[in-house]
C-alpha cells in the first residue's frame, strides 16, 4: 500500500468495559500517507489520507474535518493527540535544515570533517565523505581557546577575546543556529555554558545546542555529530510544532501535541523542540511500539514485528514485553549517536524490483519503484517486474480492493512485466517467476529476522511474528516457515500500526550523563549523587509535560564494557538492591554473553549512567472487539497460487471485519481489510484473540 | 569477441537449475559467512580482533575454491586460498573426518604472515564432507623478537614468531595435546593466543551447523551442483565484464618510502596488466627484489591484491566467490619482493599489498576511467607508544592514520580516509586521553595538501601529541610511515598530492625529522607532530570551476 490519492476509513465496536475518557488521536505522518487512529469510548476509526509535504498540518486538518464529518467527533472532544514525524528526518534528506555554525576547541575545528576515517564501500573506488561536513563547512567553524583535560580539569580557561572574535565570525557568516562542542565538556560543562550565555547574548533568538547536554558522552566525533545535527534541525522542527500547535487550537482541539521520540516514549512539543536530535525515525519506533501493544494485548510478549513497507522492511525484536534500544543509528547514511529503539532496516518491500544479472540469476531489490511511477499494476509508467506485480500475478491480493478499493490496479500490467521483465528471460512460466520473487523477497526478509534473533543468541522458535504495513500479511507465514516459528499475531490494523502505537506509547525522558570508573573503584555515594543529578533533570522534563496523577516509573542504568573494550552495553542497575555493584557487574557478563557469545570474567568499567522517566497513560482499546459469530465474513472465492505451492486453489476470501469472535479460519484463504492483505497458506488456521487480532497458528507439520 | 561470449554463459534454464533456488542458496551462503564473521569477531579476545576487525572466514568447496566470503577488510581477499590449498595437499579430503580441525601460520607454506593463522574444518551433511569452513584471525602475539610479534627491524623470519606448516591439530574431535602444549610455549600471553583460536574453531562450526542445514532443507545433491553454478556463474560475470574493458597491456610503476632497515633506498612496485578477451594477468616483473626489512610479500599479498583491483574496475556486484579469481592470473618473480624467498622477513606487508593494490588501479586507470579516481595517498600509517606512569602502571596505545583520497572525474577527493585493501578507525583524542600519558594538542586536516586539479585531491591530517609528566622515564615509540618521499600522482592533468612528514620536537626544542619509518624513545615535553599524505588531484588545475576555488578558500582548504 505506497500511495493512494483517496483515502479509506473503517470502524469497529469498541470492546465492553472499556472505559476511555475523551477521544484519543494517534496520526503517524509518511512519506506517503498520513495514518491516523481515532479511538473513542464507542469504537475505533483508521483513516488514511494521502501526505500534504509542502505542509504536512494540512493532512492533519483534512483528516480532523473528516473525523468531523464522517463520525461526528468534534475537535473539542479530543484528550490526547499524539503524532509521529518524520520532520527531522526530511530536513536532513533534503539538506533544508538551518545554516549551523560549529564551535570547537582551538586546533580541533576538523573534528566534524575527520570522523572516524573508516568506508562503508569497500570496492568502490569513487568516494564520497563519510562525514556530514556539510552541516558546518570550514568557514562556518570556529575555535576558541580552551581545554579541559581528561581528568576535567580547566587545563587552558576559556579566553574572552576569543570567543568574542569567534561569536563575531559566525554572526558575519549569517548563521541559524549554533552547535558547541569542546573536548571533555562531558567531564566539565562551565565552557560551553559560558559559549552558550555568550553567544545568547550577542545574537538574540539564534538557538544554541551545546555538547554536554544533547549526549555528555565520551568520543568527540560522535558527539559533535549529534549536536550539530541537533542545531541543523532545531529551527526547522520548532517551525513545525508551533504551526501543528497553532492549526491544532484553530481547529479547536484543547489538548497540546505530543511527539513521538526515537527512543519509543512520548514527548510535549515544548519539550521535544528542545531535543530535536531524538525526533529522528520517530516512525519506525511507533511500530515497534504498537507491535508490543499488539502483542501485550494478545497476552504475548516474545515477538519479532516485520513491517514490510513500499521500498524497505522494517524488523524489530520485542524480549519479554521490551523493545531493544540501541544506542546510535543511521540517518540519512551517517551514524548519529541518538538512542534508538532496535529497528533493522532491510532493502526490500513491495516495491522492490525484480530483475536478472549478468550471469543470469535472478535479484530483488535493492531498486525500488517507490511510489512513483510504484508497481508496474499501478498503471502510472511502471514497467519494472515488482514484488507487488508478483503478489497481483499470483492471486494473493484483489486488484479492485487494494487499500480498501481506493487504488484500482491494472493486472495486466502485472503479467506483462513479470513475463517480459523475468519468466521469459530465465524460460519459466509467469507464475513460477512470480513464486520465485516471492521467495527471493522472503528469503531477505527471512535473514534479516536471523539478523536480529538467531544472529543474537534468540531462538527464533520461541517467538510469535507479527506482521505489519500494508503487505507484512502477505509475507508472514512463508517468513514464519523460514524461521520455524508455528505463529503468527495479525493486529487489528496492521496497516496503521505505527499510528496505534503513538496511543500506545508512554511519556518519557531519558538523561544521561559520563561516569568513568572501575566497577571495583566506584563508590555507592558517588553513583547516588550522579543519580540525583540526572533525576533532577528528568523531573524538570517531565514536570513540564504536566502529567498530573499519572503513574511514575523510574529506570536506572548503567554503560558498562570490560577494561580496554572500546563497546558498552546498557545494564540496568539498582542502587536499592543489596550489593547493587557485583549485581551490576553479573547482568553485564550475562547480557554480553549473549549478544557477543562469550564473556570473560574480566574487570569491568562504567561508562555512562543514564535514568529513564516514564508515566504510563490510561490504556486505550485500539482493537475493540470482534463481532459476533456472523457466518457473513466469507465475501468470495478466488484461484490463489500460495508461495510454497505448485498449483492455484480454490480460496475462500474473507472480510476481517466481520470474523466472529469464535470463528475458526482454515487454510487455504486470504483475510482481506482496508489497510492491508494476510495469506492463510493450507496447513495454518486463525482464530480472534486479544485485542481483536487474529492469531495464525500452523495446524500441520 | 560476441562468439566466445556466449559459450561462457551459463543457461540455467538448459542447466534445469532452478534459478530461484540458486539465489536463494546463494544468498544463505553469503549469509552463513557472515555469521562466520560474526561469530569469529565476537568470540575474540584480543583488541586487534575485536577493535581492528582484523580476522576472516569463508566457507570453500571441497576442491579449495572459495564458496563465499565475509570480509572485514579487503586484504584478507583470496589469502585464504593458498592455506586452504596447503591443507589439502597434505590432508586428503577423503580422509578427513567430522571434527577434525587443520591449522598453519607459515607465509612460506600457505600463510600470509606469522600473526596470522589460518583454522580449517571439513563440513558433513548424510555422512559426507560437502564443504570446507576456513578462518584467519591476526593474533595478538606468535612470539618472536618483539611484543606483538610485528618487529618492523627483523631481517628473518625465525624473528618474527612461531612457524606451523599445514598440520591436524585435531583428528574426530581429539585434541593432540603435544601441540596445544608447543604452541602455548612459544607465545605470549597463551590464554589469549586459546581464546583467539578457539573462536575460530566456533566460527568454522557454525558454518557447520548452518551449511548442515541448508543441505537439509535443500538436498546436499542439490546443494554440491548449486556450488559449482554458482561458480560458474560468477566466472561468467567477472569474465563478461572484464570483455567490457579494452584488451592490451597496462603499465605503472610506483614506490615505497624504504623498508625499515636501509632507509634511503625506495622500493620499486611495478605492474603490467594485460586484458585479453574476458581475462587479466598482472605481471610484476620489475618489482624490487626482496629486502632485508620486513615489508617482502608472499603472494597470496598480490592475490589480495588483484582481487580488490578486479572488483573495484568491474562491477562491485558480482557474488564474491572463487569464481571471480579464475580470469585473474599473476607473475611474481621469484626473489622479488612480491615473491620473497625463505627466510625472508614478512610481517610489514600491509604497506606493500597497499602499494600493489594502488599500482594495479594505477595501471587500469585508463581502461575504465568512471572507476578509477586518481591515486589515494594509500597511506595507513601506524605508531605504537608504551611505556610506564610513575605510579608503576604500564601502558600501550597505538594508532592508525589514514591519509587523502585521489579525485575523480566530477568529485574532489575525500579528506583523511582509509582507501583500498585496508579500512581502520582512528583513534579518538578523549579515548587516547583517558588511556594514556599522552595529549593530543592538534587535530586537523592540512590546507592544500590535496593535489591542485579540476577536482582536488582529498587532503591528509595533521595530528600532534605531547608526551605528558606523568612517563617514567621514557617510552617506546614507533612510526611506520609511507609516502613520505614518493608523492601520489594526479591523473589527467592533476597534479600530486602533498607528501607526509612527521617531526618529534624534544623538550629542549631540538627538531627530528622522521625519515618514514622509525623506532625511538620519547621524553616528557617531546612533541611528535605527524601528517599524513593528500590523495591526487584530476584533471587540470586551471579549469577548476570558479565558485569551488571560492569555497576552498573561504573553507580553509587550500
Amino acid at each position: 500500500m505506497e500511495d493512494s490519492p483517496g483515502m479509506t476509513a473503517s470502524k469497529t465496536s469498541t470492546a465492553e468495559g472499556a472505559a476511555i475518557a475523551g477521544v484519543s488521536i494517534g496520526i503517524d505522518i509518511g512519506g506517503t500517507f498520513t495514518d491516523v487512529v481515532c479511538a473513542t469510548a464507542d469504537g475505533t476509526h483508521i483513516l488514511k489520507v494521502p501526505t500534504t509535504r509542502d505542509d504536512p498540518g494540512r493532512a492533519v486538518l483534512a483528516a480532523l474535518a473528516l473525523l468531523r464529518d464522517r463520525f461526528d467527533i468534534a475537535p473539542e472532544s479530543i484528550a490526547s493527540f499524539t503524532h509521529g514525524t518524520t520532520i527531522a528526518t526530511n530536513a536532513v534528506l533534503e539538506r533544508k535544515g538551518a545554516r549551523v555554525g560549529l564551535v570547537a576547541t582551538r586546533g580541533f575545528g576538523d573534528v566534524l570533517e575527520i570522523g572516524r576515517q573508516i568506508r562503508r564501500q569497500m570496492y568502490d573506488l569513487n568516494l564520497a565523505p563519510e562525514t556530514p561536513g556539510w552541516l558546518a563547512p570550514g568557514a562556518r567553524r570556529v575555535e576558541v581557546t580552551e581545554r579541559i583535560d581528561a581528568t576535567g580539569a580547566a587545563l587552558t580557561p576559556l579566553d574572552e577575546t576569543s570567543l568574542a572574535n569567534a561569536i563575531a565570525k559566525l554572526k558575519a557568516e549569517g548563521v541559524e543556529a549554533v552547535a558547541v562542542a569542546l573536548l571533555f565538556s562531558f567531564l566539565n560543562p562551565t565552557h560551553e555554558r559560558r559559549v552558550r550565555t555568550a553567544i545568547e547574548a550577542a545574537m538574540p533568538g539564534i538557538p544554541v545546542s551545546i555538547s554536554s547536554e544533547v549526549d555528555p558522552v565520551f568520543r568527540e566525533y560522535e558527539r559533535t555529530v549529534v549536536t550539530t545535527f541537533d542545531a541543523y534541525v532545531k529551527p526547522v522542527v520548532a517551525r513545525y510544532l508551533a504551526a501543528m500547535d497553532r492549526d491544532l487550537a484553530k481547529a479547536g482541539v484543547p489538548v497540546p501535541l505530543q511527539i513521538m521520540q526515537s527512543r519509543g516514549g512520548l514527548a510535549g512539543g515544548e519539550v521535544a523542540r528542545e531535543r530535536p536530535v531524538r525526533l529522528f525515525l520517530s516512525g519506525p519506533a511507533a511500530g515497534a511500539i504498537g507491535g508490543q501493544a499488539a502483542g501485550r494485548e494478545a497476552g504475548l510478549d516474545n515477538l519479532i514485528t516485520v513491517d514490510v513497507g513500499g521500498t524497505s522492511s522494517d524488523i524489530a525484536l520485542i524480549d519479554r514485553g521490551r523493545v531493544l534500544v540501541k544506542s546510535e543509528t543511521d540517518i540519512a547514511g551517517y551514524q548519529v549517536r541518538v538512542p534508538m529503539l532496535d529497528v533493522t532496516t532491510l532493502g526490500a518491500g513491495g516495491g522492490s524490483i525484480a530483475w536478472i544479472d549478468t550471469g543470469g540469476g535472478l535479484r530483488v531489490g535493492p531498486q525500488s519503484a517507490g511510489a512513483d511511477p510504484g508497481p508496474a499494476c499501478y498503471g502510472r509508467g511502471g514497467t519494472e517486474a515488482t514484488v507487488t506485480d508478483a503478489s497481483i500475478v499470483l492471486g494473493l491480493l484483489d486488484p479492485s480492493f487494494f487499500a480498501g478499493g481506493s487504488i484500482r490496479l491494472d493486472p495486466a500490467l502485472s503479467l506483462k512485466a513479470v513475463d517480459e521483465r523475468v519468466a521469459r528471460p530465465l524460460g519459466l512460466t509467469v507464475e513460477e517467476a512470480a513464486l520465485g520473487i516471492h521467495r527471493i523477497a522472503n528469503a531477505h526478509m527471512a535473514d534479516g529476522m536471523r539478523l536480529v534473533s538467531i544472529n543474537r543468541g534468540y531462538d527464533s522458535r520461541e517467538f510469535v511474528l507479527v506482521p505489519l504495513g500494508g503487505a507484512g500479511g502477505l509475507h508472514a507465514v512463508p517468513l514464519a516457515l523460514e524461521l520455524g516459528i508455528g505463529r503468527v499475531l495479525v493486529p487489528r490494523y496492521p496497516g496503521v500500526l505505527a499510528a496505534a502505537g503513538l496511543l500506545a506509547a508512554p511519556i518519557e525522558h531519558e538523561v544521561s550523563g559520563a561516569f568513568l570508573t572501575p566497577i571495583a573503584d566506584a563508590r555507592l555515594a558517588d553513583l547516588a549523587d550522579a543519580f540525583a543529578g540526572l533525576d533532577a533533570r528528568a523531573d524538570g522534563l517531565m514536570r513540564a509535560e504536566r502529567i498530573g496523577g499519572l503513574a511514575r516509573e523510574r529506570l536506572t542504568l548503567a554503560d558498562v564494557g570490560y577494561m580496554g573494550q572500546s563497546h558498552y552495553i546498557e545494564v540496568p542497575i539498582d542502587l536499592a538492591a543489596s550489593d547493587p555493584l557485583p549485581a551490576l557487574y553479573r547482568a553485564f557478563e550475562a547480557a554480553h554473553e549473549r549478544l557477543n557469545g562469550h564473556k570473560t570474567g574480566a574487570a569491568a568499567k562504567i561508562v555512562n549512567l543514564r535514568v529513564v522517566h516514564r508515566a504510563h497513560r490510561p490504556a486505550v482499546a485500539v482493537g475493540s472487539a470482534a463481532p459476533p459469530d456472523t457466518g457473513r465474513s466469507l465475501k468470495g472465492r478466488r484461484h490463489v497460487l500460495f508461495p510454497g505451492e505448485t498449483v492455484r486453489l480454490d480460496t475462500a476470501i474473507h472480510d476481517r471485519a466481520l470474523i466472529g469472535a469464535s470463528e475458526c479460519l482454515h487454510g487455504p484463504a486470504v483475510i482481506e481489510q482496508s489497510d492491508s492483505t494476510t495469506l492463510l497458506p493450507p496447513g495454518w488456521s486463525a482464530e480472534v484473540t486479544g485485542g481483536a487480532a487474529l492469531l495464525l497458528t500452523r495446524s500441520a507439520p | 569477441m560476441t562468439a566466445t561470449g556466449a559459450t561462457h554463459r551459463i543457461d540455467l534454464a538448459a542447466e534445469r537449475f532452478d534459478p530461484v533456488t540458486l539465489e536463494v542458496i546463494r544468498h544463505r551462503l553469503d549469509k552463513i559467512a557472515e555469521e562466520m564473521q560474526a561469530t569469529l569477531l565476537k568470540s575474540s579476545c584480543s583488541p586487534i580482533v575485536k577493535e581492528g576487525l582484523d580476522a576472516s572466514a569463508s566457507l570453500f568447496t571441497l576442491d579449495g575454491t572459495t564458496l563465499a566470503q565475509a570480509c572485514a577488510i579487503a586484504i584478507h581477499l583470496g589469502t585464504l586460498i593458498p592455506a586452504v590449498g596447503a591443507i589439502r595437499a597434505k590432508f586428503p579430503v577423503e580422509q578427513m573426518r567430522e571434527g577434525d580441525v587443520y591449522i598453519l601460520n607459515d607465509p612460506y607454506c600457505g600463510g600470509t604472515h606469522l600473526p596470522d593463522f589460518a583454522v580449517v574444518m571439513p563440513v558433513f551433511a548424510g555422512g559426507r564432507p560437502i564443504a570446507l569452513a576456513a578462518t584467519m584471525t591476526h593474533h595478538q602475539d606468535v612470539g618472536g623478537k618483539t611484543a606483538g610479534s610485528v618487529p618492523t627491524d627483523s631481517t628473518e623470519i625465525f624473528q618474527e614468531g612461531i612457524r606451523i606448516p599445514p598440520v591436524a591439530w585435531a583428528r574426530a574431535g581429539v585434541f593432540d595435546d603435544t601441540l596445544t602444549a608447543v604452541l602455548r610455549q612459544n607465545v605470549r600471553i597463551p590464554d589469549i593466543f586459546m581464546g583467539d583460536l578457539h573462536a575460530q574453531i566456533a566460527a568454522c562450526k557454525i558454518a557447520a551447523i548452518r551449511l548442515r542445514e541448508a543441505a537439509e532443507k535443500f538436498g546436499d545433491n542439490a546443494l554440491l551442483t548449486s556450488f559449482s553454478v554458482l561458480l560458474d556463474r560468477a566466472e561468467a560475470m567477472t569474465r563478461d565484464a572484464l570483455r567490457k574493458l579494452a584488451p592490451g597491456t597496462y603499465r605503472a610503476v610506483d614506490f615505497l618510502d624504504n623498508d625499515g632497515i636501509d632507509l634511503d633506498r625506495r622500493i620499486r612496485i611495478e605492474v603490467a596488466a594485460t586484458i585479453a578477451d574476458g581475462t587479466i594477468h598482472f605481471d610484476l616483473t620489475g618489482s624490487s627484489p626482496q629486502v632485508k626489512g620486513p615489508i617482502n610479500c608472499v603472494p597470496s599479498g598480490s592475490l589480495a591484491a588483484a582481487c580488490f583491483a578486479v572488483r573495484a574496475v568491474t562491477d562491485p556486484a558480482i557474488p564474491s566467490n572463487g569464481g571471480c579469481f579464475r580470469p585473474i592470473t599473476l607473475t611474481l618473480p621469484e626473489g622479488s619482493i612480491v615473491n620473497p624467498r625463505e627466510p625472508a622477513p614478512v610481517n610489514a606487508r600491509t604497506a606493500t599489498i597497499k602499494r600493489i593494490t594502488n599500482t594495479m588501479l594505477k595501471a587500469l586507470s585508463g581502461v575504465a576511467p568512471d572507476r578509477v579516481p586518481a591515486p589515494n595517498s594509500g597511506e595507513l600509517l601506524v605508531m605504537a607508544w608504551g611505556g610506564q606512569r610513575r605510579d608503576g602502571t604500564s601502558f600501550v596505545t597505538g594508532e592508525l592514520l589514514a591519509g587523502g583520497a585521489g579525485a575523480g572525474n566530477g568529485f574532489d577527493g575525500v579528506d583523511a580516509i582509509e582507501t583500498d585493501a585496508t579500512n581502520c578507525m582512528n583513534l579518538p583524542v578523549e579515548a587516547m586521553e583517558l588511556d594514556a600519558p599522552i595529549r593530543v594538542t592538534r587535530w586537523q586536516l592540512v590546507a592544500g595538501s590535496g593535489g591542485d586539479g579540476t577536482f582536488r585531491g582529498g587532503r591528509g591530517q595533521l595530528k600532534e601529541y605531547e608526551i605528558l609528566e606523568d612517563v617514567a622515564g621514557t617510552m617506546s615509540y614507533s612510526h611506520r610511515g609511507e609516502r613520505h618521499f614518493i608523492a601520489a600522482d594526479g591523473l589527467a592533468g592533476g597534479k600530486p598530492g602533498a607528501l607526509a612528514r612527521s617531526w618529534i620536537t624534544r623538550a629542549d626544542g631540538t627538531e627530528e625529522v622522521i625519515p618514514s619509518k622509525i623506532v625511538t624513545r620519547l621524553a616528557p615535553g617531546d612533541h611528535v607532530v605527524i601528517t599524513t599524505a593528500g590523495g591526487g588531484g584530476y584533471g587540470p588545475p586551471d579549469a577548476r570551476a570558479v565558485d569551488a576555488v571560492g569555497r576552498d578558500r573561504a573553507d580553509g582548504k587550500v
